[in-house]
């Protein structure tokens, strides 16, 4: 193994490493201190950033890294394939995870001094940098996807971080469900590829799907791309997941989470190229989404939830330009969006005292923006429009109406029928409630 | 002084990893001291026999040998997990006699052998004061289970005069009546819709780990492995229904879970669903299927085991009736009890980086492959699977803190040692899961060669030299659903 393949793989292992160390002592009963922690996140992401450095050197004057492991697992003609590649393409995405979750750790010893979750927090930092940088490393569409859900279950834990108020681990939870339900499409679009193509490999290609093949796994990983980045119709979860710690919210949403659905779209363009429909689908969604918020952005009464909406319409834009096939032009934007949104997030709960130090500076009252572009509409749109933008385009409502209370019906249903020939009594013998016809409330989100 | 042979050959170290749990079992009744001891070492015991059987077996015919370890294990597991108040004379015996019967159905050859042992299995769950659930339907699921198989085995011994599973093979004994009686069976067994009910009313009202380990025995799936698919080639174009009831109530369950509220019962219907789709994986006769199939009953049986195991663990603790309809909080006196049930969780629906994920991986591409509609509705099923789970966690562990009681301990170290061995296999199995996979994979290559040459089934129907789990892959050939039907109605 070369010198630039064992970099790469040290920089996509090292914070799962971390994980796997501090997760198995703190199971075995030993609590690290804050400063040790603080000192190792330091350590290992300041070691990554270097090897970034190298591996960026190595790309400009030779070519792509790739590390083959051979195959995670094989049966039949089926295989697993473990490749990581750095190319021109995943080195900004790898070297903006490194850098931000480094920054995030540094960030986060201040901000979360003394916070019971603490070593929670840091050890779903980790394992959501290793997932991130699996997901960007990986050679394949299989081992994005391991990478893919990594990062999904970090996400959902720490949205529900304070765990002690519900509203967070509520919101954590209606977040999964998203996750978990788009992400069928990633499973069974890399199916679709092995089946038809023989492989998931990104470098060979795909030569084998065109037509409507293409146009079919273009849709299962748009499905799995528009989930994880918040497009139209599922846009709803963006805000809850406002609920978590403002570090991880600028990681996960303004940075690395979030770019991660348009980072699977530009690992398919490929795909997208041979598929006019499919492309054309991305770009009306794109524009859906931004369209959507700019809206919902302007209706939002909290700085962190204006400031997802500010990223999520950049994201739709992400979308058009990926749609139209400007990858270059995309991942400029992605980086620039990325580190802008963090640096907005982390300064959010500063954001009062900012203003009253800009005010003292000033002397006075800082002058208006400027005309809002929604005053130029009649005002009975406008109307409309503040109601639609502040129920947030009713996505979350329908969801409810169309998707959860039917399969909660559904369930109180054949919670029903499985009562037949049951006496009363015997149902509640452990103390448990009946269940209401309406079914819990926790999957509503309510 | 090296050790005589003998102690080496299948057949000893088969009685002993049955026999021993079973003395085991009679000593515990009548020295009614040092349970937990007695039971380890009985399950130590069968652990060690039926390793040295995996390492002596051939390849690609390890199958229930690595049944028969997994399950002592799950039984060592068990035992240590058990609680104090749960560690009674009646508890230990029962699991310790659940073992050696279910090892002896693993092992078996022989068709009336594998009947008493299904039916020994089921005991101590008709015995009130045993493991009895105090519902109707556990002891109806149970008891028609067993007769069903009872009356199938006594169609293909009565129409045969044969009772060696080996010498039935691809003959389709007792015709299409037997092949749906022991259908019947498989259904009660599992608790295959419409008999799902069951399974939800035994880990209610009976003892959790026991239950656990009732279900996990996976007796429904090994009637199809060893009985329905080898010895009734012919009527591979009636297997696919198998496959639709499993997937049919993999999808039931899970939307029944979405809103249950009680913990044993959401957990019950969460591994009955994620289990399901063992009998579509098996039946999906494509190496990824029948490989994702057995790795996945590794780690239900594991996951689910451990599950029920921290659930006791917690009524223990912090009272009988916790409920998934609001917040405990419970997290905050349990973190480690809290992160080991997570990670079991997320493992029964397949997160990456436990085996759980490898599994789901090769049973979707499996059954996407022979059936695309259900292949289709696995991973739904699975993702409401995953959302009711993490539900249960969130419910019970996550949320302001319960008060009203004194500060309780979080696993101590015995649960620790042994949820963290857990923890450990489903992790490391998922970073290195060739180790297993590899171990199926084997005998799944052999099962593509049986699949391709249909030229080695002779005139009598029988197959002949395919090993292990080839022999349970029903050959696809033309026409020969209606010489079946044609046959089993001239007998």
């Amino acid at each position: 193994m070369s010198h630039p393949q064992t970099i790469l793989m040290f920089v996509v292992l090292a914070p799962g490493v971390v994980f796997g160390i501090l997760a198995s002592l703190w199971l075995l009963g030993w609590t690290p201190g804050e400063r040790f922690l603080s000192w190792i996140t330091g350590l290992t992401f300041s070691a990554c950033a270097l090897g970034i450095a190298a591996l960026v050197w190595t790309i400009a004057s030779v070519s792509n890294v790739t590390v083959t492991f051979g195959n995670w697992f094989a049966v039949g003609d089926y295989h697993f394939p473990l490749v990581l590649v750095a190319d021109r393409l995943s080195l900004p995405f790898l070297a903006l995870a490194v850098v931000l979750s480094g920054l995030i750790g540094q960030f986060s010893a201040t901000y979360l001094h003394r916070e019971s979750g603490f070593l929670r927090f840091f050890l779903l930092l980790h394992l959501f940098a290793f997932g991130s940088l699996l997901a960007f490393a990986a050679g394949s569409f299989d081992l994005l996807a391991a990478g893919w859900e990594i990062v999904g279950i970090t996400s959902v834990l720490l949205i529900g971080f304070f765990q002690l108020r519900l509203g967070p681990v509520e919101n954590g939870l209606r977040v999964f469900g998203v996750y978990r339900a788009c992400d069928i499409g990633l499973l069974v679009g890399v199916f679709a590829m092995h089946h038809w193509a023989g492989t998931a490999s990104f470098d060979r290609g795909f030569p084998s799907l065109t037509g409507a093949r293409a146009v079919i796994v273009c849709l299962l990983l748009f499905l799995a791309a528009s989930g994880k980045a918040a497009q139209v119709p599922f846009s709803g979860w963006l805000p809850r997941a406002m609920e978590g710690p403002t570090p991880s919210s600028a990681i996960f949403y303004g940075a690395i989470s979030i770019h991660a659905g348009a980072y699977l779209l530009l690992r398919a363009q490929p795909l997208l190229a041979h598929s006019v429909l499919a492309s054309a689908f991305v770009i009306f969604v794109g524009v859906a989404t931004a369209i959507h918020g700019t809206i919902v952005g302007r209706a939002s009464a909290d700085a962190k939830t204006s400031l997802a909406y500010a990223t999520l319409t950049q994201v739709g834009l992400v979308f058009i330009e990926i749609g139209f096939g400007w990858k270059w032009i995309a991942v400029v934007h992605i980086l620039g969006n990325a580190t802008v949104r963090t640096m907005q997030f982390l300064r959010a709960p500063s954001m009062l005292h900012d203003y009253h130090q800009m005010h003292s500076a000033i002397g006075g009252d800082v002058s208006s923006a400027g005309q809002q572009i929604e005053e130029m509409l009649p005002e009975r749109v406008r109307l409309w429009l503040y109601r639609w933008a502040f129920d947030r385009g009713h996505l979350d409502t329908s969801l409810d109406r169309w998707v959860i209370d039917p399969l909660l019906h559904i369930s109180a249903y054949l919670a029903k029928l499985d009562r037949i020939g049951m006496a009363r009594t015997t149902i509640q013998s452990r103390g448990v409630a009946p269940i209401p016809l309406h079914g819990p409330a926790g999957l509503r989100g309510d | 002084m090296s050790l005589p042979g003998w102690i080496f050959r299948a057949p000893f170290l088969t009685a002993v990893s049955v026999a021993v749990p079973w003395f085991a079992a009679a000593l515990v009744t009548g020295y009614r001291r040092h349970m937990r001891i007695i039971g380890c070492i009985a399950a130590l015991v069968s652990m060690a026999a039926s390793a040295v059987l995996l390492r002596e077996a051939p390849k690609g015919e390890s199958l229930y040998q690595a049944l028969m370890l997994l399950f002592s294990g799950l039984t060592l597991g068990a035992t240590l997990v058990l609680p104090r108040r749960d560690c009674t004379v009646r508890t230990i015996s029962g699991i310790l006699f659940l073992l050696g019967s279910t090892l002896l159905a693993y092992s078996t050859e022989n068709l009336l052998v594998l009947l008493a042992a299904w039916t020994l299995s089921a005991i101590p769950f008709l015995i009130p004061g045993w493991f009895r659930a105090r519902t109707w339907r556990p002891l109806a699921g149970v008891l028609l289970s067993s007769l069903a198989l009872a009356l199938a085995i006594g169609l293909i011994a009565t129409g045969t005069g044969v009772i060696s599973i080996e010498s039935l093979r691809g003959q389709s004994p007792g015709g299409l009546a037997a092949f749906g009686l022991l259908v019947v069976a498989v259904i009660f067994r599992k608790g295959i819709f419409p008999a799902h009910a069951w399974v939800a009313d035994q880990a209610e009202g009976g003892p959790a780990v026991p239950t656990a380990l009732l279900l996990n025995g996976h007796f429904g799936a090994l009637l199809v492995a060893k009985l329905i698919v080898p010895l009734f080639p012919r009527v591979d174009r009636l297997f696919p229904v198998l496959s639709y009831l499993a997937i049919g109530t993999m999808l039931y369950v899970a939307i029944r879970a979405l809103g249950e509220n009680s913990p044993r019962r959401l957990l019950a219907f969460v591994a009955l669903s994620q289990s399901a789709c063992i009998l579509s994986g098996l039946e999906s006769r494509t190496p990824e299927g029948i490989a994702g199939a057995l790795v996945h009953w590794v780690v239900v049986a594991v996951s689910t085991v451990a599950l029920f195991g921290i659930l006791r663990l917690l009524e223990v603790r912090f009272g009988e009736n916790l409920t998934a309809s609001k917040h405990l909080g419970l997290a905050e006196h349990a973190p480690r009890l809290a992160v080991s049930f997570a990670i079991f969780g997320l493992a029964l629906v397949g997160l990456p980086g436990t085996l759980g994920f490898c599994s789901q991986d090769l049973l979707i591409h499996g059954t996407l492959t022979s059936h695309p509609l259900t292949g289709l509705l696995l991973p739904i099923a699975t993702a409401m699977n995953a959302v009711s789970i993490f539900r249960l966690f969130a419910r019970l562990f996550l949320g302001k803190r319960r008060t009203g009681f004194t500060v309780m301990a979080d696993a101590l170290p015995r649960e620790r040692w042994i949820l963290a061995a857990g923890v450990l296999f489903v992790v490391l199995g998922g970073l290195f899961p060739n180790a297993i996979v590899v171990r199926h994979s084997a005998e799944t290559d052999i099962a593509e060669q049986a699949i391709a040459t249909p030229a080695d089934l002779d005139l009598a129907g029988k197959v002949n030299g395919l090993p292990g789990i080839v022999r349970f892959l029903p050959r696809p050939a033309k026409g020969s659903e209606q010489e079946f039907m044609a046959e089993s109605q001239l007998r």
